[in-house]
């Protein structure tokens, strides 16, 4: 049987970082939107909730952390996958202590993302 | 005659052989902080050629992180060759001004805006930080149509400014250290400096075992093992050197010669800071002391050769290699 498409979420103020990783990750099939902002992509997600959120940690007005927050509040089997900068191990912790699924740092390759997506996949689908 | 006779430990330690300690830890730090910048370089290359998702903000920190290493280096070349202070400066106030024209520039000026509802089929153009990265790659190591203005270009050029200033400083080449240093004939020895402490386990050296030296061991020991060396009646083959150790640490050099040697190495059980540096003039064909996987440059003052991160391994097999070339061979000849 084939597996249910996963929903996407990808948020970065730099735009590179969408642009890059939603051919990446539609590779496997899966459904990508991006932003580059926190608040059009919360606004999106009142709208309809993604399996999957990939966020940056720093971000101007709202953060990664806020946008996790909010996240877990509306949706809690969303798996929340926060992309860490430099000198940001600390935020990275807090993240993690907050209820996010993992955290890859940039620069990464999309594989090394497709797997932790993988993995974050399986628990949705336990 | 054994290797190991030839090693004479020097136990005296008056004020031009500290020098030439301080001398030689400082060049070792000028080393690490050139080790430093080439591992920037490479993963820079990495980057841009492994399908990485990267952004400004990495560009902008590799760009910073050069500058930062430069600076280093030039400290460090400034202290072994203060004369050369003000030429390494000016140079190196162009490479910033450089750093500072990518940063504010970098072709990052393009259009920014990309939009998540669009099928991304425009991923074929080149995006600005890529561009950035490019350009920054080109300022590392540049086209051979644009020589001289690179970071390696200008690396090379503090390693010749510091190497040519120890060569005409020649601490260790003085008479008064002959006479109370090492000796009035020092004829073709190794005289072993404790760097730190450690290089020795015992004051007399009889086997391997008695070298607490891990670099130092591996680079006698299949002079040691193999054929004795013959006492050359060739005056150029005959070498003093002057040997600086620690455990994990060697620095070999020419000490009364016609020809100029250097190495420096580091060899531990950590990976990232091994290392094996080698300076050689023109009289020696340098890629038949090393083995194929040194970076080799050559410059009008000498060559220079490198090969950095290598497995304990591969640096004790380096080591052993370029210590019985150094020694079985004559070094014309090669």
């Amino acid at each position: 049987m084939e597996a249910k498409k996963l929903k996407i979420m990808v948020i970065d103020d730099e735009n590179i970082v969408g642009k890059r990783l939603k051919p990446a990750l539609e590779k496997s099939g899966d459904i990508v939107e991006t932003f580059e902002n926190g608040e059009s992509a919360l606004a999106r997600f009142d709208e309809e909730p993604f399996d999957i959120v990939v966020t940056d940690i720093r971000m101007e007005k709202i953060d990664g952390i806020e946008i996790l927050e909010r996240v877990l509040a509306k949706s809690a089997h969303t798996k929340v996958i926060m992309i860490t900068g430099y000198a940001t191990v600390e935020i990275a912790r807090e993240a993690l202590s907050k209820g996010a699924f993992d955290f890859i740092a940039k620069p990464f390759k999309p594989a090394d993302l497709r797997a932790i997506i993988k993995r974050a996949s399986k628990e949705l689908r336990a | 005659m054994n290797i190991l006779e030839k090693l004479k430990i020097v136990k005296h330690k008056n004020p031009d052989i500290i020098d030439f300690c301080i001398e030689t830890i400082r060049f070792r730090k000028l080393l690490e902080n050139a080790q430093a910048l080439l591992d920037l370089f490479e993963d820079g290359y990495e980057k841009i050629l492994g399908e990485y998702i990267l952004d400004r903000h990495y560009v902008t920190s590799l760009i910073d992180n050069v500058v930062e290493r430069l600076d280093l280096m030039i400290y460090d070349a400034c202290v072994l060759a203060p004369e050369s202070g003000k030429e390494l400066y000016t140079q190196y106030d162009k490479h910033k001004l450089k750093a500072e024209e990518l940063l504010g520039g970098g072709g990052y000026s393009e259009e920014k805006s990309f939009d998540n509802n669009k099928d991304s089929s425009d991923l074929n153009s080149v995006d600005p930080e890529y561009k950035l990265l490019s350009e920054v790659l080109k300022w590392f190591k540049g086209d051979p149509s644009d020589p001289g203005e690179t970071v390696m270009d200008f690396m090379l050029q503090i390693y010749v400014y510091v190497l040519k200033s120890l060569e005409t400083k020649n601490i260790l080449k003085s008479e008064a250290l002959f006479k109370s240093g090492i000796s009035k004939d020092p004829g073709s020895n190794i005289y072993l400096i404790d760097l730190w402490k450690d290089a020795v386990v015992s004051p007399k050296i009889r086997t391997l075992d008695d070298i607490n030296s891990i670099p130092l061991k591996y680079f006698l020991m299949d002079v040691y093992n193999g054929r004795a060396l013959q006492d050359s009646k060739n005056e150029k083959k005959a070498a003093t050197w002057i040997a600086a150790a620690s455990e994990y640490s060697l620095s070999f050099n020419t000490l009364k010669s016609d020809f100029q040697f250097r190495l420096e190495a580091t060899a531990s059980d950590y990976k990232k800071s091994n290392f094996i540096f080698v300076f050689a003039d023109h009289s020696v064909k340098i890629e038949n002391i090393l083995s194929s996987g040194f970076h080799i440059e050559k410059t009008d003052y000498g060559q220079l050769a490198w090969s950095l991160g290598a497995a304990s391994e591969t640096i004790e097999d380096n080591l052993i290699l370029i210590g019985r070339n150094l020694f079985h061979r004559d070094l014309r000849q090669m």
